[in-house]
């Protein structure tokens, strides 16, 4: 597929590698030179100039991109590009600054397919490695919901329960589970849980911590079970 | 007669519930939910400059939500 990205720092410059990794055509759209430089050196096709402009887009050839990824860090440069975009046909995605905006361009930008948070990425991340290995955040579904998957320890309560026996709050649903070793599958009720099964468990940030101390267990346990 | 255009940054995404509060504000023609980085565009029309801090300081900032104001007063 063909894309054009608008933006070649961080965010930019990473989506373009790895669509380009993958065997997608990619042109950068960049206004600084210093960047347009680093990111030619790098290997990319890069069109110096101002992304929110349409001359400068056609330039780059998104009359025939299947998608754009208006991807600086200037808010009215993102959703100038997709409104191009847009007019030419393209999927368009848009990167916002601030998580509150989400809802809003969700609901009122129509000339956007899709908005990415760079920074909400990047915390799941930091914080999959400050929790450590038993509890995995695999996605935000929405501000207040995640998707989280939770490896049951020996000092778990609900080990050598049954999948149906196992109460999780009101606000957390169990949607997979897998045997240790096994791959992923829907949740058979008469499953008995053992160390090393892991659980795909969707449930909001308030009652995160409970579905971890039920799956997991205590965090003290985990300590003292580990030193 | 004052025309004065504010431009608000919020913190939240209820863009509906902010729109109607502003909108419900005494001299407020018109607001608009805006993309880029400023959030409310507001056009009021008021009896003089000096109804201006009543509009924005008192009246604006005290709705939640609404983080800063930048306001410019028509000249021509």
């Amino acid at each position: 597929m063909r894309f054009v990205i608008i933006g070649a720092g961080r965010v930019g410059l990473r989506t373009a590698r790895v669509l380009q990794e993958e065997g997608h055509d990619v042109v950068l759209v960049e206004r600084n030179q210093g960047r347009v430089e680093r990111a030619r050196r790098g290997g990319f096709s890069v069109i110096e100039g101002d992304g929110s402009r349409e001359q400068v887009l056609e330039s780059a050839g998104i009359d025939r991109a299947d998608a754009l990824g208006a991807l600086t860090s200037d808010l009215n440069v993102n959703f100038a590009a997709c409104l191009i975009g847009k007019h030419h046909g393209c999927r368009t995605v848009m990167r916002i600054d601030e998580d509150y905006r989400e809802d809003i361009y969700r609901r009122y930008a129509e000339q956007v397919d899709e908005i990415v948070y760079p920074e909400r990425l990047g915390a799941i991340g930091a914080k999959n490695a400050m929790l450590g290995g038993d509890i995995r955040a695999i996605a935000d579904i929405a501000q207040n919901l995640q998707l989280v998957e939770l490896t049951v320890t020996a000092n778990s309560p609900t080990q050598g329960y049954t999948i149906s026996e196992v109460q999780l709050p009101a606000n957390a649903r169990l949607l997979a589970i897998a045997k240790r070793g096994e791959s992923i599958g829907l949740p058979d009720p008469d499953l008995s849980l053992e160390v090393g099964d892991r659980l795909v468990v969707l449930a909001d940030f308030d009652v995160l911590e409970d579905v971890r101390q039920i799956v997991v267990g205590p965090e003290d346990a985990i300590l003292s079970a580990s030193e | 007669m004052v025309t004065v255009y504010v431009m608000i940054k919020a913190n939240t995404g209820e863009a509906d519930r902010l729109r109607r509060e502003i909108e419900e504000l005494d001299g407020v023609d018109r607001a608009y939910i805006v993309a880029g980085d400023v959030d409310i565009v507001v056009r009021a029309r008021l009896e003089s400059t000096a109804d201006v801090k009543d509009l924005v300081a008192d009246g604006m900032h005290a709705i939640s939500g609404v983080a800063d104001t930048s306001t410019y007063i028509a000249m021509g």
